[in-house]
């Protein structure tokens, strides 16, 4: 394992870790390293970054270690992490709020599909007002599809259609699959939430960040 | 008894079954289930993964559906909902300028008075005393499950105060037991089964499941999983023979739903709860135990 020189700006870090509090309404500062959360983390061999370590990264001010790494694509939001804090931090919250940062930075995902999952779903809603499973899983698959020929990935595509469409003959048989579309009659409210959603989002972009 | 009923769109969709068994057993137990009227997708994990204003303003509307209703309960049977609709209620209560800004654009306003109640929360009450306990028709007294409460019925993104133990939640248990059924202690019962995550990080869902999996075959006399979460019902049962083979388990163990086993207590046939849609032979177990 590589170990790199730690650097330390106090200004970075305190620029980063009050707008993670802000945003997240997360004391991270009262975190003290006991990796509980870390201990409870389903998916911490896999990212290889626990909860604790990416408050650590905040609060040194390692935006971009912070910003790109495994956890904050490939928390399952159990929140077990939060759960067992003595503190009383929401982990779960920190790392959710630094997925949205890291989608307002463009800072590209590390687990893309997760990101397209995501972005379909609230796509999906969106629309009709109801998630219908098979608008929403053509729209990923379409969104996933158009990833991996971007990297010339076709034996990916095919896998992944291939197991999809098993998986859907396969609920088909079982009658657990419905085709029919269902909308919700008057979209007027939720189309005004997702207009006022976006609107905060460009505010939020445009209010120049704090730095050093 | 009148209450309140939000399905979502999983129960109108892929866990059609659980809304038709909710149904049944409602029915049978006297409680008329009243639909909100045009409700929406309570934006589930991805909306509150991605918009902190969305994940409360989506559930709102219904909330604001609900409160208008005027009746005590709003029973919400899946756990992805029920956890985004209750965690949407105790923030609007908390913040007031939220709450303001949203009920500013809803024709039917949030006031917070109706109370969200999980499938479990709804039956317990009622098996506790006598009448309920004469409409029983089947004992389940050679089962043995093993309930998986999964992540979303007992841990949520904020403080929400619940009845029942965050880590060692007993409430199915107590409903299997009411309804004669011998529940066994086991450690994964609030794991993630990896939600969604079997479609978009399918190493991660398998390996979480491999591990649910080899702790409930594990358990040597357990005959099947209960659980109330569709997902988790949906990924266990799907996923099983893929799980079986990667990890070596030749063991299977059928998912059901709660309301199934509650439905099968109820006097109801397999048919009728549509149990036969399962992927892991659901109506081949209840033979074997002999339950039919």
């Amino acid at each position: 394992m590589k170990i790199l020189p730690l650097v330390y700006s106090s200004s970075e870090g305190r620029s980063l870790a009050e707008e993670v509090v802000r945003r997240s309404g997360q004391n991270i500062m009262s975190c003290y390293q006991c990796r509980r959360c870390a201990a409870g983390c389903p998916v911490g061999d896999e990212t290889g970054i626990t909860p604790d370590r990416l408050i650590r990264l905040i609060i040194l001010g390692d935006r971009d270690a912070a910003l790109q790494n495994r956890l904050v694509w490939q928390c399952v939001s159990c929140y077990t992490c939060g759960t067992r804090c003595p503190n009383g931090i929401n982990t779960a919250r920190v790392t959710e709020t630094l997925k949205k940062m890291a989608v307002e930075e463009h800072v590209a995902p590390l687990s893309p599909k997760v990101k397209e999952f995501h972005s379909a779903f609230c796509a999906a809603a969106r629309h009709m007002g109801r998630v219908n499973e098979s608008e929403f899983m053509g729209l990923y698959e379409m969104k996933n599809t158009f990833h991996e020929l971007f990297r010339f990935n076709l034996k990916s595509i095919f896998n992944e259609l291939k197991d999809q469409a098993k998986m859907g003959l396969e609920m088909t048989r079982k009658k657990r699959m419905h085709f029919g579309i269902e909308r919700v009659k008057d979209r007027s409210e939720l189309k005004r939430f997702f207009k006022m959603a976006k609107d905060k989002k460009s505010a939020h972009k445009s209010s120049p960040r704090t730095r050093g | 008894m009148d209450v309140a009923y939000y399905p979502g769109c999983t129960l109108h969709a892929s866990s059609k079954i659980y809304d038709v068994q909710v149904g049944i057993i409602c029915e049978a137990l006297g409680i008329h289930l009243h639909e909100l009227d045009d409700w929406n997708c309570c934006g589930a994990t991805s909306a509150s993964k991605t918009d902190d204003f969305l994940a409360v303003a989506m559930p709102a509307r219904n909330l604001g559906i609900a409160d208008e209703m005027g009746l005590e309960q709003l029973l919400i049977p899946c756990s992805a909902c029920y956890s985004r609709m209750l965690v949407a209620q105790q923030r609007l209560m908390e913040d007031n300028r939220l709450k303001t800004e949203i009920n500013a654009e809803l024709k039917k306003k949030v006031t917070g008075k109706t109370r969200i109640v999980s499938i479990l929360d709804l039956l317990y009450p009622l098996f506790k005393v006598k009448p309920f306990r004469k409409k029983l028709h089947r004992n389940l007294r050679s089962m043995k499950p093993l309930c998986y409460y999964g992540c979303m019925q007992t841990r949520f993104p904020i403080d929400v105060p619940i009845i029942d133990d965050v880590e060692n939640p007993q409430g199915m248990e107590k409903i299997l037991r009411a309804i004669g059924a011998r529940p066994l202690d086991w450690s994964y019962k609030t794991d993630c089964c990896g939600a969604s995550a079997s479609i978009n990080d399918p190493d991660v869902a398998l390996k979480l499941m491999g591990r649910i999996m080899k702790d409930a075959v594990a358990r040597e006399d357990a005959d099947c999983f209960v659980t109330s979460c569709p997902m988790c019902q949906l990924n266990l049962d799907t996923y099983q023979e893929k799980i079986g083979e990667v990890y070596g388990i030749r063991k299977r163990l059928p998912v059901y739903f709660i309301t199934e086993l509650v439905g099968l207590a109820l006097g109801k046939t397999p048919e009728e709860l549509q149990i036969d849609r399962h992927f892991v032979g659901a109506v081949d177990r209840l033979k074997e135990l002999p339950l039919l």
